[in-house]
C-alpha cells in the first residue's frame, strides 16, 4: 500500500519509470483529466498534433528511430477511432506504440454516451493487445503490464482504454516490480541444437544468402549480422523493413528483394543454395505469388522471434524460434566449431558483386537531359544527407523510388509503412523520428497525393519547433495505382488523376513554413540547403513527369524471379 | 476435412472470449462449437473448440491461439487418447401411438427421459458426438420439436507409461 494516488498521477508516475520523454496526442472531454495533469509536467513534453492518426504515426516513427517504445494518447470515441490505422500501421510492422485512449466514466459505458466508441471491441484485432481499465486500482499493474507486452517478444502496438473517473479516482494501489501473464512469455533464446543443425548446413553452402528482415533492426542485430555474412561470404538481401540491416554500398549488400526489389536480389534469392531467412515473414510482398518458385533449390531456414511467422507463408526446413541477435550470435559461435568444413565461398562473392554492379549499371537512370526524375532527385538527396540522416517515406511510387535508389547505410535510418501500406505515413513519422534524434537530419520522401492527407501536421511541426523536410515527388497522380492502370488496366486512370493540386509553397508558407519549388536539376541541391538552413518545417515541391513508372517490378501474379520493365537490362 | 478438438486454457479476463473467437474469424477459420467452462485452475477458463483443418492448418491455429496473451494452454486432443462428449436435449413428438417406440430407442441408446407431455417427450443423452448424431438422426423419424446441443467437451486420458522390466 502507498499513499492515496490519483489516476492520472499514476499514469505519469508509470511513464516516468519507462523512461518517457514525449507524448503525441490531442485532447478531447474525456481526456482533459490527463491533459490537466501533464499540463504542468516538466518531464514529459506532450506534443499536439492535429489529427490522431498524426499521433499515431509519430509515435510509430519514434519508436523506429529510437528504439524505445512510442507513447500516444487521444480521446474517447472520434478520438480513438483516428488511432486505428495508426495502430494497426505499428502492429503490422512489429513497432512498440502504447496509446492511451480516453473512455466515458465506466458508469456510462454501454449507454451509448457522447463521444462512447467500443475502444476495447475495435482495437482488439489491430494490437498486440488491449486494456480496459475499470478501477484506479488496476491502473500501474496494466500500464507496466502494456509496456511489457509492447516492447518485448514481437512487439506491437497495445492500447490502454482509460475511463473518465478511472483517472480521477485515487487508489492506494501501485504495483511495484515486473509484472507476469502467465499466457505471455515469449521464447528468445534459440534452440541449441537447432542452431547446431543450422550452422552445420551454412557451412556446407556454396551460395549462401541471408534474407534480413525488419527483426534483426528491432532487435539491434544489425552488427552481428554484418558479421555472419562477413564470416559466411554470404549475399545480403533485404526486405522493405530490412533495409539498414547491413550498409547498402556493403560489396555482399544485395538490396532489397520482391515485388519492386532489385534484380540482383531477386535474382540471387532464385540462385542460392541455402537461403537464411532473419526476422522477415514472407509476405507476399517480399516472395512474389508463385511460392513454389521461390528459392526453388535452396535449403530454406527461417528464424523469428514469432514462431507463428514459421511455415506460415512458405515451407521451411530449419525453423527457428529466437530473437534475432541472439540467433545470430549463437550461429556464429557455431559456426567456428565447423571452420574445417567450410566451403569456399569466394566464387560466390565474386558473382554477388559482380551482379549487384551489373544490375546497378542497368537499372540506374542515365540522365540525357536536364530533366527531373525521381531516380535523379533521390540519388541527389542521397549525396546531399550525411551518413546519419534519416528518411521516412510515404507510400506508393515515392517510397519504392526510395526504397530503390536511396542508399541507407546504417539500421533506424528508413523508416516506411511496410505490412499495412499506409499512405500518410512518412510526415507524421517523420515528426516523431526528429524528436527522438532532434540532432539528425529527418527528410521524407513523399508523393502529393500521400502528403495531402496528413498535411495538417504542418502546424504540428510549427508549434512546436520540430524542423523535417518533405520532399514532394509531385506527379499530380496517385502514382502507383496510375502504374497498375497503365500496366494491367489499358491505361483507365479511374480516381488517379488529382485535378486540383494546392501549390504547395504557399501551402508551406501560410503556415510559416519553408517552401520551394524545385524545376531543374541544378537547383535540388541549393534547395535542399536552403530547407535545412531554414530551420523549420520545409517543403520541396520537385515537379515530375506524370507518367514515371518505378521499374523493373514483378506483376501481379508473377514468380520472383519473372520482373517486367527490364528493357534496359543487358545481361538478363 | 478432418475435425479437429482443441482445448484452451484461457485467464478469466473480460474480453478473452472474445479475443479468442476473434482470432478464428480474422485467419477464415470456421468454429463448429465452442465451449467455456470453468477449469480446475482459478481465474481460468477452459475453452473447447472444434474445427477442421489438416495438420498443417491445425499448426497454425495452436500457434496463433498461443500468441494471444490470455491463452496459458493449447492442446490438440487425440480422437483416440481421449474422451469426448457432448450434451443433448431434444423433445421430440410422441404421443400414445408411438411413445413406446420413442422410449424404446431412448433405452437403447441410454438417453434419459427429462419430461413428458402429452404429445411430447423430453430428452437428454451425453455421449460420443458421433453417438449424438445418430441418436438425433433417429428421432428424425418421430419429428423433433426442439434440439440443443452443448457443443463438444472433450479432455485426454491418461496413458499409463509401461514400466521397463
Amino acid at each position: 500500500m502507498s499513499d492515496d494516488l490519483k489516476g492520472t498521477e499514476i499514469v505519469v508516475k508509470c511513464l516516468k519509470e519507462e523512461n518517457v520523454k514525449n507524448i503525441f496526442g490531442f485532447p478531447g472531454g474525456q481526456l482533459i483529466p490527463l491533459y490537466d495533469r501533464l499540463y504542468d509536467e516538466t518531464e514529459i513534453r506532450s506534443i499536439l498534433v492535429r489529427h490522431e492518426q498524426g499521433a499515431a504515426h509519430a509515435a510509430d516513427g519514434y519508436a523506429r528511430a529510437s528504439g524505445d517504445p512510442g507513447v500516444c494518447m487521444a480521446t474517447s470515441g472520434p478520438g480513438a477511432t483516428n488511432l486505428i490505422t495508426g495502430l494497426l500501421n505499428a502492429t503490422m510492422d512489429s513497432i512498440p506504440v502504447v496509446a492511451f485512449t480516453a473512455q466515458v466514466p465506466t458508469k456510462a459505458i454501454g449507454t451509448d454516451a457522447f463521444q462512447e466508441a467500443d475502444t476495447f471491441g475495435i482495437t482488439m484485432p489491430i494490437t498486440k493487445h488491449n486494456f480496459l481499465v475499470k478501477s484506479t486500482d488496476n491502473l500501474s499493474w496494466t500500464i507496466k503490464g502494456a509496456f511489457k507486452i509492447a516492447n518485448t517478444g514481437r512487439k506491437g502496438a497495445v492500447v490502454i482504454d482509460l475511463p473518465n473517473d478511472v483517472q480521477q479516482k485515487t487508489s492506494k494501489e501501485y504495483y511495484h516490480g515486473e509484472v507476469k501473464f502467465a499466457g505471455y512469455n515469449p521464447s528468445v533464446v534459440p534452440n541449441p541444437l537447432q542452431i547446431k543443425r543450422i550452422a552445420q548446413k551454412l557451412m556446407e553452402a556454396e551460395r549462401p544468402l541471408i534474407l534480413a528482415g525488419g527483426g534483426v533492426i528491432l532487435a539491434n542485430a544489425s552488427e552481428d549480422l554484418r558479421a555472419l555474412a562477413e564470416y559466411l561470404g554470404a549475399g545480403v538481401a533485404t526486405t522493405l523493413m530490412g533495409k539498414g540491416t547491413i550498409p547498402e554500398d556493403h560489396p555482399l549488400s544485395l538490396g532489397m528483394v520482391g515485388m519492386h526489389g532489385r534484380m540482383a536480389a531477386n535474382k540471387m534469392i532464385n540462385n542460392c543454395d541455402v537461403l537464411l531467412a532473419i526476422g522477415c515473414r514472407f509476405s507476399d510482398r517480399t516472395t512474389g505469388w508463385g511460392l513454389e518458385s521461390f528459392a526453388p533449390d535452396a535449403i530454406k531456414i527461417h528464424c523469428d522471434i514469432d514462431s507463428s511467422e514459421l511455415n506460415k507463408n512458405i515451407t521451411v526446413d530449419f525453423p527457428l524460434v529466437g530473437d534475432a541477435k541472439l540467433v545470430i550470435r549463437d550461429l556464429i559461435k557455431f559456426l567456428k566449431k565447423y571452420e574445417d568444413v567450410k566451403k569456399d565461398t569466394n566464387i560466390w562473392q565474386k558473382r554477388v558483386k559482380q551482379l549487384h554492379s551489373m544490375c546497378e549499371e542497368c537499372e540506374t537512370f542515365k540522365p540525357k537531359e536536364d530533366k527531373l526524375t525521381p531516380e535523379v532527385i533521390i540519388k541527389a538527396i542521397n549525396n546531399f544527407l550525411d551518413d546519419n540522416a534519416i528518411v521516412t517515406t510515404e507510400v506508393g511510387q515515392n517510397q519504392m523510388f526510395a526504397a530503390h535508389y536511396y542508399i541507407t547505410k546504417k539500421p533506424r535510418q528508413f523508416i516506411s509503412s511496410g505490412g499495412l501500406g499506409t499512405m500518410g505515413f512518412g510526415f507524421p513519422a517523420a515528426i516523431g523520428a526528429k524528436v527522438a534524434r532532434p540532432d539528425k537530419q529527418v527528410l521524407d520522401i513523399a508523393g502529393d497525393g500521400s502528403f495531402l492527407m496528413v498535411c495538417q501536421e504542418l502546424a504540428t511541426a510549427m508549434s512546436e519547433d520540430i524542423p523535417v523536410v518533405v520532399a514532394i515527388l509531385n506527379n499530380s497522380f496517385l502514382g502507383m495505382v496510375r502504374q497498375w492502370q497503365e500496366l494491367f488496366w489499358e491505361k483507365r486512370y479511374a480516381g488517379t488523376k488529382l485535378g486540383t493540386i494546392p501549390d504547395f509553397v504557399k501551402l508551406a508558407e501560410s503556415f510559416g513554413a519553408y517552401g520551394e519549388r524545385v524545376e531543374k536539376v541544378s537547383d535540388i541541391e541549393k534547395a535542399l540547403k536552403n530547407a535545412f538552413d531554414s530551420g523549420v518545417v520545409s517543403i520541396l515541391d520537385f515537379k515530375i513527369e506524370s507518367e514515371t513508372n518505378i521499374l523493373p517490378m514483378i506483376p501481379p501474379g508473377g514468380r520472383v524471379d519473372e520482373m517486367i520493365g527490364v528493357g534496359r537490362c543487358r545481361h538478363k | 476435412m478432418p475435425t479437429q478438438i482443441i482445448s484452451v486454457l484461457v485467464e478469466d479476463e473480460a474480453g478473452s472470449l472474445t479475443r479468442m473467437s476473434g482470432m478464428f474469424s480474422r485467419r477464415g477459420i470456421n468454429i463448429h462449437s465452442l465451449t467455456v467452462s470453468p477449469s480446475e485452475k482459478e481465474g481460468m477458463s477452459r475453452m473447447t473448440i472444434v474445427t477442421t483443418g489438416d495438420e498443417r492448418e491445425i499448426e497454425k491455429i495452436e500457434k496463433q491461439l498461443n500468441k494471444l496473451i490470455e491463452v496459458v494452454k493449447v492442446n490438440i486432443l487425440e480422437k483416440d487418447t481421449s474422451v469426448i462428449r457432448d450434451l443433448c436435449l431434444l423433445k421430440i413428438y410422441a404421443d400414445k401411438e408411438n411413445r413406446a417406440e420413442v422410449l424404446e430407442i431412448a433405452n437403447a441408446f441410454k438417453a434419459n427421459i427429462v419430461d413428458i407431455s402429452l404429445r411430447t417427450i423430453t430428452l437428454e443423452i451425453t455421449a460420443d458426438p458421433l453417438d449424438v448424431d445418430r441418436f438425433v438422426e433417429t428421432m428424425k423419424n418421430f419429428g423433433i420439436k426442439e434440439l440443443f446441443r452443448t457443443g463438444v467437451t472433450a479432455i485426454s486420458r491418461d496413458i499409463e507409461k509401461k514400466t521397463g522390466g
